[in-house]
């Protein structure tokens, strides 16, 4: 790159870098790493800004398009319980709807406690027998809670601000190992798989083979994770719950991302059922498999979820970079296109004032040989106008200049259109002017 | 083979002891709670019984009908007075939702009735949790700073040493982020909320921050709510604040317990101190280890304690 020699010299040096920061003074940049500190902090700002007003739009997005598709339900079921209790009303004409809404309050607020009104109560498995207990125990700690049982007095409540404050850390840890021993399994594998196929590839070719593993391996990861730990699941919960196939992948996504709605729970249908001891059997191993799923599940969720987020770091690093080298490339063309139109405006105005010379002697010459009086013509010819356009061509070629350019003294721009060093037109002779177009 | 054969030992015996202290909580709960329940059933007979008695109505079409209510209650649809009441889906209450989706906080008071929904809901999630994630890790790193590093660093240049240093000033930062995080607000809902006592309102602070979210509080739920948007929007903003700041809290303490060298005995992932470079190394590094996925802090869950190293991932 010849240009940035010609604007300073002192950038010269630094030309195998691409530099983000290009600006007029020639100012040293210290070492990489200030330059690296001070330049991400300025630019972790702005990430974290520009990421925070996504998240916020993606809010809005989500916002828009729930509504779009949750509020006709919404409003079709809010019609269909109201012609319910109507109809209710109507068929028992002895209650009234005071007594009917009392009731109705009375057996929500007992369905949150966990108790059901509908079927034999008697035949009701308790929600706080100990598997149910271990599971609520479990929701709590891995963050999912569910919510389809929950403490109802002021000691359970208690209890489980302590319980999660000490075991949200406790299962953290522990997901951290089995996480990492997944990991480490997976690793192997792809480790082992890699060395076959390097031994095969010439060294020269080394780093193509080691991205296209890497993603074959990534996406290998995902795929058999999402059998085991999401396809293969869902399959089983659909068969034993009876949900829908969308509904099973509904309640493992929900689950494993720790969301936990409660609107579907494994192994709640228990405690709705009239309580044969066949159901009850297979409801204590049920749980425990369910909740030995969720752990492994989480620690799969977890690594996927983190991949996802290191793709964003990885596009938003990657934009950022192409951002740096835009902008780096961008300075340095603007810097080599402002060093040649210097060039070409001091050749010209050089070659202008030139001409413009010669064409006063030519002009003294004839007014010499035919005693002509000139007048000046106020309005402009063809002549200037085809000059200046001559002399604007070149800045047409360049159209961001006038725009990044330091003004440089004795500066020929003024306006947008060219004049001659010092001169302009009103000084210059119309005529003249058009006796220099003659001339070329 | 010696560090393995451990690594084997210490996370088997994390599994012991979690499963340990998950029968003690079983055991707890179900001592605590059983007892009432068994009231309230109790209570419930007696109700339906005194409803069945005194009308002509008989228990089957009750029962269909209750089924048919709760069912509907479930999904926020209340038949309790006239039903032209505030949906649960406008804009903000839409977005409060999305919230609670990406924040993986999932209170569940209201969820997708729809097909659609619950479809859209799926990639919603999977795409806006990590999103959210790195939002927060990204806040959380800047805020590091001022919040922590800054006077830790005063407090070490007054004399104290780099321990007791950051065990103090871990102390304060815990009772401030207590009374601004779960004490102030507490005040704030219980004397908002008609129904809740302060205790509820710490009670819903801690659950919502842990991003448990169980659901059974909820704010701005009650009929007849006045700027009810408003209160939905300060709401979230409450809870992505006070997501930052377990998670510095939880990053914090990461921090301290390398400094005590806690993490290196349990052979915990180890706080990065390079986490301050923006720039990482993309995933598709020139390295022939495995895969950044092999480190154990991409594998950590969505919980605060995973957040401190985040930012490692692709150390490798």
């Amino acid at each position: 790159m010849a240009a940035p020699d010609l604007l300073d010299p002192k950038t010269a040096a630094h030309n195998s870098k691409p530099r983000l920061s290009f600006s007029a003074k020639p100012v040293v940049l210290n070492t990489p790493e200030d330059e690296c500190d001070t330049r991400t902090t300025v630019m972790r700002w702005k990430t974290v800004s520009a990421i925070f007003f996504l998240v916020v739009l993606y809010l809005i997005i989500g916002a828009t398009v729930f509504r779009a598709l949750e509020q006709p339900q919404e409003n079709s079921q809010k019609l269909a319980i109201l012609a319910e209790k109507l109809k209710f009303l109507d068929l028992h004409s002895c209650v009234n709807a005071s007594e009917l809404e009392d009731l109705v309050k009375q057996v929500v607020s007992a369905v949150r406690a966990g108790v059901t009104p509908t079927g034999n109560l008697s035949l009701q498995t308790s929600l706080w027998d100990l598997s149910s207990s271990f599971f609520f125990a479990g929701t709590v700690i891995t963050t999912i809670g569910f919510g389809n049982i929950s403490p109802h007095t002021e000691g359970g409540r208690i209890f489980c601000i302590i319980y999660a404050l000490l075991g949200i850390p406790l299962f953290g840890f522990l997901l951290a190992g089995v996480g990492d021993q997944l990991g480490t399994i997976f690793g192997k594998g792809i480790a082992k798989v890699e060395k076959m196929i390097v031994v095969r590839h010439a060294f020269y070719k080394w780093k193509v083979s080691q991205t296209k593993i890497r993603v074959i391996s990534t996406l290998l990861f995902i795929l058999f994770g999402c059998l085991i730990f999401v396809a293969l699941p869902a399959v089983i919960f659909k068969h034993i719950e009876g949900w829908s196939t969308l509904e099973s992948i509904y309640f493992v996504v929900i689950t494993l991302t720790t969301i936990g709605f409660g609107d579907f729970v494994a192994g709640e249908k228990g405690h709705l059922t009239e309580g044969g001891s066949e159901s009850l059997e297979y409801l204590n191993y049920y749980k425990p498999v369910v909740w030995f799923w969720i752990l492994v599940g989480l620690a799969y969720f977890a690594a996927v979820l983190s991949m996802i987020g290191d793709w964003f770091r990885v596009i938003s690093k990657k934009t950022k970079e192409e951002v740096g080298e835009f902008r780096a490339h961008a300075a340095e063309w603007t810097a080599n296109v402002s060093a040649e139109f210097k060039e070409t405006r001091r050749r010209l105005s050089v070659d202008i004032y030139d001409r413009f010379q010669r064409a006063a002697s030519i002009k003294r010459k004839l007014s010499s040989e035919l005693g002509i009086n000139t007048s000046l013509n106020p309005e402009i010819t063809p002549g200037k106008r085809t000059l200046s356009a001559n002399l604007c061509e070149d800045r047409d070629a360049y159209p961001n200049l006038t725009l990044s350019l330091s003004p440089v003294p004795g500066a020929l721009t003024r306006n947008g259109s060219l004049f001659l060093n010092g001169l302009s037109p009103d000084y210059a002779d119309r005529r003249e002017v058009a006796i220099v177009e003659n001339l070329k | 083979m010696q560090s393995v054969s451990r690594s084997w030992l210490l996370l088997s015996g994390f599994v012991l002891f979690y499963v340990i202290y998950l029968l003690f909580g079983a055991l707890v709960f179900s001592s605590i709670e059983r007892p009432v329940e068994e009231r309230l059933r109790h209570d419930m007979q007696v109700l339906t019984q005194e409803f069945l008695n005194r009308s002509c109505v008989n228990a089957a079409s009750l029962e269909l009908f209750l089924l048919k209510v709760l069912r509907a209650n479930k999904y926020g649809v209340s038949v309790i007075g006239n039903s032209s009441g505030a949906t649960n889906w406008d804009l903000t209450s839409s977005m409060f939702f999305a919230n609670t989706l990406v924040t993986t906080v999932g209170y569940g008071h209201t969820s997708p009735l729809s097909d659609a929904g619950k479809a859209f809901s799926i990639f919603y999630a999977l795409l806006g949790v990590p999103f959210t994630m790195l939002v927060l890790t990204a806040c959380v790193q800047r805020l590091m700073y001022p919040l922590v590093i800054a006077p830790v660093g005063a407090l070490q240049s007054s004399g104290l040493n780099p321990r007791p240093a950051t065990t103090i000033h871990f102390v304060v930062l815990l009772v401030l982020v207590l009374l601004g995080f779960f004490l102030a607000p507490a005040a704030v809902f219980s004397t908002l909320e008609a129904s809740w006592t302060f205790l509820d309102g710490i009670y819903f602070c801690f659950i919502s921050l842990c991003t448990i979210g169980l659901g059974d509080f909820v704010p701005a739920t009650q009929p007849g709510l006045k700027h009810r948007g408003l209160y939905q929007i300060s709401v979230m903003v409450y809870l992505f604040l006070g997501l930052m700041m377990m998670y510095l809290l939880l990053s914090f303490f990461h921090k301290m317990a390398d400094l005590h060298g806690l993490t290196t005995l349990l052979q915990l992932p180890r706080c990065d101190d390079s986490d301050l470079e923006d720039d990482r190394e993309p995933i598709v590094a020139d390295q022939p280890k495995g895969p950044p996925l092999k480190d154990k802090a991409a594998s950590k869950p969505l919980d605060p304690s995973s957040q401190a190293t985040y930012n490692s991932i692709s150390k490798g």
